[in-house]
């Protein structure tokens, strides 16, 4: 694509919506709420398997203020999913995690509702439960879904080459077992939203979410109903980061107000939220890496298994990102991974930033720094010699998309290493008063796939009304796009700004209501930049043009658009084309490690992305920032606990988040803009590509200053010791 | 909370359970009549539509209900409404005047110091009470005054610099 002058793109324009926000003004879902509503209540299974003897809900329907009291029986079709339908809205025979919902109580008010809630009686058989990934494997495990016959959701095998002969002819060969945990997404918006039936006899939801038009068609399924007769509208969204694309609320909103012919209203506390919306999956790697003396990689064996807890949602397509990178952002000729996706009666996982990538590259960008130290070669030089070029061929034997930029974003990130944190040079005493304060550098690669993976129909729409006599005066971009809080209304309007020659505030954005825009896709997988962006470009330019051909002072174009096709894996082999686009990452970290306590602190982090073009380059910033204060999470701090099906940390006093002080001191966020082929104006995702190299960056930054690898996520202060202990005892025994 | 509260001039009624109070908030006088169990928070969003305070524990763990008593961040999930006649409460609906954004809001938007916006309330209050008693913090202390109020979008580098623009342009 060309990329003319601008005078728009990359330009730091404020967000729009941010006079709403600093005064208050912006209406959340649980602001939508209204006197005469009715107010919801659910009960939750609170045991992780059982079967359901018997549900009375004749205490609860007598109860004061009860409207209903809903159970499956009253579901039209008791099945939802984003991939699978495999999830009750209502569960009518058995639950499969403690989150699971079993009735739903209707209430004149809301404490009417919570009252009631607790005299619905339910009478349960405990059924045995499996609450990890690879008991779930075992012979004989208990079945999460006893009709499957398994609790294998999907076994994919990726190969490339002759690992056997690789590893045989390989100088080094390391081995690694390492494991992730789940992340809460902790949005700080709980789950909230009102529904009614308009007088057109459609139902109308008003909430958060990541696409109107999915939540459209679960929500139309399970009421039976055309969607044109399913209103989905978003408020005001508080933060989602993957954790509101499952449905969670909507749908049960939908039900009541359907079958109550009454607008109702529902709310979740914290602890609702923690135990029933999905998470970011934990995985289990054990893997082995091959590299010859001269530091060429050769082989790379890794089995990789996510617990998917009790139902479907993402779980697939994650286990086959984080299966894909299972070998990094390396050019290896022999690969054999395995990746399993289990079902286990924990709470679902699904999408949460960065979808596999985080996980299977923790464990990739260790295994890369320890093979360069077997190797006695410089880390950035073993990734420099086996990083991703132009042309280099997947672990799915198909090239590599167009515009692969690892390489100058490797490069950079040392450049700036070198100049900013003294990489490379011999270092002195790290802090001479404190001698158990240990500093370190850790330096990792990342990538992400922008977009919709494996053959999935990826697409986006957008429709554009052009307004104007002799000289255009105004237009109004109509696109079903969530600004979940990354900008991704005003980039969509820069985009058409600029695309039409006009000035921002001569644009007008119609994108919350799945009535009136058309369908963008979700706003995930760092894609609406480059997918919704590109959709609302093309639709500009096309309206541009009928406008210009037409004496009427009105035109009007709809695109949709279609990036480059990709494949489904193939099953024996995972050959295909993955993707149609990556975000290339690399980052150098510096911590300090408190060798009495264990705690690490991260003093400083660069943090180097390819972002194609970057169309708001202070919101480009503000992703990157915000990414890593999630990944300082994910990296040391947020370790989200489940025993026997349990979750134990279901607020935000035992589930820590980083605030301020956590955050390091100084971030330096570099953005280099090589053009994607597809992207509008040049422009690829980079939403989730920080969260990609940094817990390992933290763990070579802490071996760096201490010796030791950590190698379980998050890297608490407890692990810490331990690790460090565990080095001192056999150096003291040895 | 002040350390020495005046006696309430709370009135229970046994009938119907509910307290008569008056609260000032932005200046502006409300009787109400409220079950004593209830928070400053459900007040303000249910009672008055003040909906700039968010519910986002109600356990005193985020901050996104922050507002101003007597000039002081409180999370107004922990703070009884009964507690409150005689003192002043300033929700983030109280900080624009006749229009016009108070600078703490300004900044805010001219930095960037957002993203979902969830928390800005809270985070706008909690400034404007660190300020107020510190107009020249470092950085140290910024972190320190806003360490009370989680952003999960991760402003925190942003709303450090629109903090420290702020002290800059203080007396």
């Amino acid at each position: 694509m060309s990329t003319p002058k601008t005078h728009l793109i990359g330009a730091s324009l404020p967000r729009p919506d941010a006079l709403g926000k600093v005064t208050g003004a912006a209406r959340y879902p649980a602001d939508l709420i209204r006197p005469g509503m009715l107010h919801l209540q659910l009960v939750f299974a609170q045991r992780p398997h059982a079967r359901i003897v018997a549900l009375d809900t004749s205490a609860a329907e007598g109860a004061p203020g009860v409207a209903a009291v809903l159970t499956a029986k009253d579901v039209p079709y008791n099945a939802h999913g984003l991939i699978d339908a495999d999830q009750p809205a209502l569960c009518g025979d058995v639950v499969r995690f403690e989150g699971d919902k079993v009735a739903l109580v209707v209430a004149e008010s809301k404490e009417q509702a919570e009252a009631a809630a607790k005299l619905v009686a339910v009478t349960y058989e405990d059924l045995p439960a499996v609450t990890d990934a690879r008991a779930a494997l075992a012979a004989g495990a208990p079945l999460v879904h006893a009709e499957l016959g398994t609790n294998l959701l999907l076994h994919i095998p990726i190969r490339k080459g002759d690992t056997a002969r690789a590893f045989a002819e390989a100088a080094v060969v390391l081995e690694g077992a390492f494991s992730t945990s789940w992340q809460e997404h902790a949005f700080l918006q709980p789950e909230a939203g009102i529904a009614y039936v308009d007088e057109q006899e459609r139902v109308v939801i008003e909430t958060a979410g990541q696409w109107l038009h999915e939540d459209r068609r679960q929500i139309a399924a399970m009421l039976q109903l055309p969607e044109e007769q399913v209103i989905v509208r978003y408020a005001a969204i508080g933060g989602a980061f993957g954790g509101r694309e499952d449905l969670s609320m909507q749908h049960l909103l939908a039900l009541a107000a359907w079958k109550l012919r009454r607008p109702v209203a529902m709310q979740w506390k914290r602890e609702e939220s923690m135990i029933a919306h999905h998470k970011r999956h934990p995985f289990d790697i054990r893997c082995r890496w091959g590299a010859t003396r001269e530091g060429r990689i050769t082989a790379v064996e890794a089995e990789v298994i996510a617990d998917g807890g009790a139902y479907a949602s993402t779980s697939v397509e994650v286990t086959k990102v984080a299966t894909l990178f299972a070998s990094g952002c390396y050019e290896i000729p022999n690969i054999s991974v395995d990746g399993y996706a289990v079902y286990t009666n924990n709470v679902p996982c699904g999408a949460f930033r960065g979808f596999g990538a985080p996980q299977a590259q923790f464990a990739a960008e260790i295994m890369v720094t320890r093979l360069a130290h077997a190797l006695g070669m410089d880390p950035v030089e073993l990734r420099r010699r086996n990083i991703y070029r132009e042309g280099s061929l997947e672990p799915t034997q198909q090239p590599l998309p167009e515009g692969v930029s690892a390489l100058p974003v490797l490069e950079r990130c040392v450049e700036e290493a070198r100049a900013r944190l003294r990489y490379g040079e011999p270092r002195e005493s790290d802090v001479p008063s404190a001698p158990h304060l240990r500093r370190g550098i850790g330096i990792a690669c990342g990538i992400k796939n922008v977009g919709y993976s494996f053959g999935y129909q990826e697409q986006s729409t957008a429709k554009v009304h052009l307004y104007g006599k002799a000289e255009l005066e105004r237009a109004v971009v109509l696109i079903g796009a969530a600004d979940v809080g990354q900008g991704a209304h005003l980039i969509l309007r820069q985009i058409a700004a600029e695309t039409l020659g006009i000035a921002l505030e001569q644009v007008s954005m119609v994108t919350d209501d799945s009535g009136e825009a058309p369908n963008a896709g979700s706003a995930s997988a760092s894609r609406m930049t480059l997918m919704g962006g590109r959709a609302v470009h093309d639709a500009a330019l096309a309206a541009r043009a009928k406008w210009s051909a037409a004496e009427e002072y009105e035109a009007e174009a709809e695109v949709q658009f279609h990036p480059p096709a990709t494949t489904p894996l193939d099953p024996m082999s995972g050959a295909g084309r993955p993707n149609y686009c990556y975000g290339y990452a690399a980052q150098a970290v510096e911590v300090e490690v408190n060798t009495l306590t264990g705690q690490v602190r991260v003093l400083r982090v660069i943090s180097v992305h390819d972002v194609g073009r970057a169309i708001n380059m202070q919101q480009v910033e503000g992703q990157i920032e915000g990414c890593l204060a999630q990944a300082v999470g994910y990296a040391l701090l947020e370790d989200f606990q489940v025993r026997d099906g349990h979750v134990l940390t279901p607020y935000f006093s035992t589930y820590l988040l980083p605030t301020a002080l956590d955050m390091p001191p100084e971030i330096v966020p570099v953005v280099l803009e090589l053009a994607d082929p597809n992207g509008p104006y040049g422009a690829r995702g980079v939403a989730e590509m920080p969260l990609v190299p940094f817990a390992p960056a933290v763990a070579a930054a802490i071996h760096d200053a201490t010796g030791v690898w950590l190698s379980q996520q998050p890297m608490t202060p407890e692990r810490v010791l331990a690790a460090l202990s565990a080095m001192n005892g056999q150096s003291t025994a040895g | 909370m002040p350390d020495s509260m005046p006696a309430l001039p709370a009135t229970p009624d046994e009938a119907t359970r509910q307290t008569r109070i008056r609260l000032t908030i932005n200046d502006t006088p409300h009787d109400l009549s409220i079950a004593p169990r209830r928070t400053l928070l459900e007040v303000l969003r249910e009672d008055l539509s003040l909906t700039g305070a968010k519910p986002g524990c109600e356990m005193g763990n985020c901050g996104a209900c922050t507002v101003l008593l007597d000039g002081e961040a409180v999370y107004s999930c922990l703070v009884l409404a009964i507690e409150c006649p005689g003192h002043t409460i300033t929700t983030i609906e109280g900080l624009t005047r006749d229009g016009q954004l108070h600078p703490i809001q300004d900044t805010f938007v001219q930095y960037d110091a957002l993203q979902c916006g969830f928390c800005t309330p809270g985070q706008v209050l909690a400034l404007k009470s660190l300020l107020d008693r510190n107009p020249h913090p470092t950085d140290d202390e910024i972190d320190r005054g806003m360490a009370g109020n989680i952003c999960r979008c991760g402003a925190y580098p942003k709303i450090r610099a629109a903090a420290r623009a702020l002290a800059r342009q203080q007396p």
